[in-house]
């Protein structure tokens, strides 16, 4: 039997970058995969690479709180209750402190921790929850540890939610629910691709050299994401897993 | 937007000890430009005239005017 057999796993931020590659991973370890992302061509292109099973796709901004629920329930009737939550959605911003504004921070911790914490409490119903309980795994950054100019919104809303998953690693335990998140450092991705056309070449370079084994690629995080949904890793939860090529050891 | 206001704003952005601008200053010449003096120009040019520049586009520009230029003159009046 596949580690993930049986499990039906929700994935925010599915259409492209490390949500995709967890939901590709995930599949072909016998999971059943709900999709969530803005990008219907993104959601399709990893629909596409799936290894075939009861996958669902949804198409939804996850800001929109109100939506989240009804989505879950659709979610529930078609594949069975959930027993995985991977948090991959998020945005990057790169602006110097002095140009922020409060919307901005607003969107950010909108979408990288908002919906994210939204998703999960909804998740922890037992309405929707897998009797044997859960795994959710919040995708972090290195960033929320470690300053970087020009990132206060970004890193500001790792911190949240790294420090989030703890308290409710304790909160949740009573319904057999773990909770972890994992610390990437750079890893090669659309949102990086973009993060690097806005920055000049001397701190793109920088980046590149603060990671000792060169940046990293979503895959060096499924592995790692679909160990912590797995039953393997069941002594585990509150914890922060830290995956950065190097980066933080310097 | 009339010049002198695209000047003005331009520095209240940058947050520069400099305090006049016009079309010749050397931008990268200014005491205290930096690389996130880049981030703030690109910044600047979405927040005010609704256009998306790279750091890449942003290396060309030496003076005011050419960085002007590349919003385009047609977005500034006397």
């Amino acid at each position: 039997m596949k580690t993930l057999s049986n499990k039906n796993i929700v994935i925010t931020g599915a259409s492209s970058g490390i949500g995709r590659e967890i939901a590709i991973e995930a599949s072909h370890l016998g999971a059943s995969v709900i999709l969530i992302a803005r990008k219907k061509e993104g959601l399709q292109a990893t629909y596409e690479r799936l290894k075939a099973g009861d996958h669902i796709v949804f198409s939804s901004d996850i800001t929109n709180y109100m939506e989240l629920e009804p989505l879950i329930t659709k979610a529930v009737q078609k594949t069975g209750k959930i027993s995985g939550f991977v948090h991959a959605a998020g945005i990057e911003m790169t602006m110097p402190f002095r140009n922020m504004k409060p919307d901005y921070y607003e969107k950010i911790f909108g979408i990288n921790v908002i919906a994210g914490l939204e998703l999960a409490r909804i998740i922890s119903k037992k309405n929707y929850l897998d009797e044997s309980g859960g795994s959710f795994v919040f995708i972090s950054s290195v960033m929320g540890k470690f300053g970087k100019e020009g990132k206060v919104a970004y890193c500001a809303s790792k911190a949240a939610l790294t420090s989030s998953i703890k308290a409710m690693a304790l909160e949740l335990s009573q319904k057999k629910i773990r909770c972890n998140a994992i610390l990437p450092g750079v890893v090669k991705t659309s949102m990086v691709e973009n993060m690097f056309a806005s920055l000049p070449d001397s701190s793109v370079e920088e980046i590149i050299k603060q990671h000792p084994l060169g940046l990293g690629l979503p895959e060096d995080i499924a592995h790692i994401a679909v160990f912590l949904l797995s039953d393997k890793a069941k002594w585990i939860t509150g914890s922060e897993i830290v995956i950065d090529g190097g980066y933080s050891a310097g | 937007m009339k010049k002198k206001d695209f000047y003005k704003d331009l520095l209240e952005y940058l947050e520069l000890d400099e305090t006049n601008l016009d079309e010749t200053t050397n931008l990268k010449a200014l005491e205290g430009f930096d690389s996130m003096s880049i981030l703030s120009v690109i910044a600047f040019c979405d927040e005010k005239f609704g256009k998306k520049f790279t750091a890449q586009q942003l290396n060309a520009i030496i003076t005011v005017k050419n960085l002007m230029e590349l919003i385009g003159m047609e977005e500034f009046e006397d």
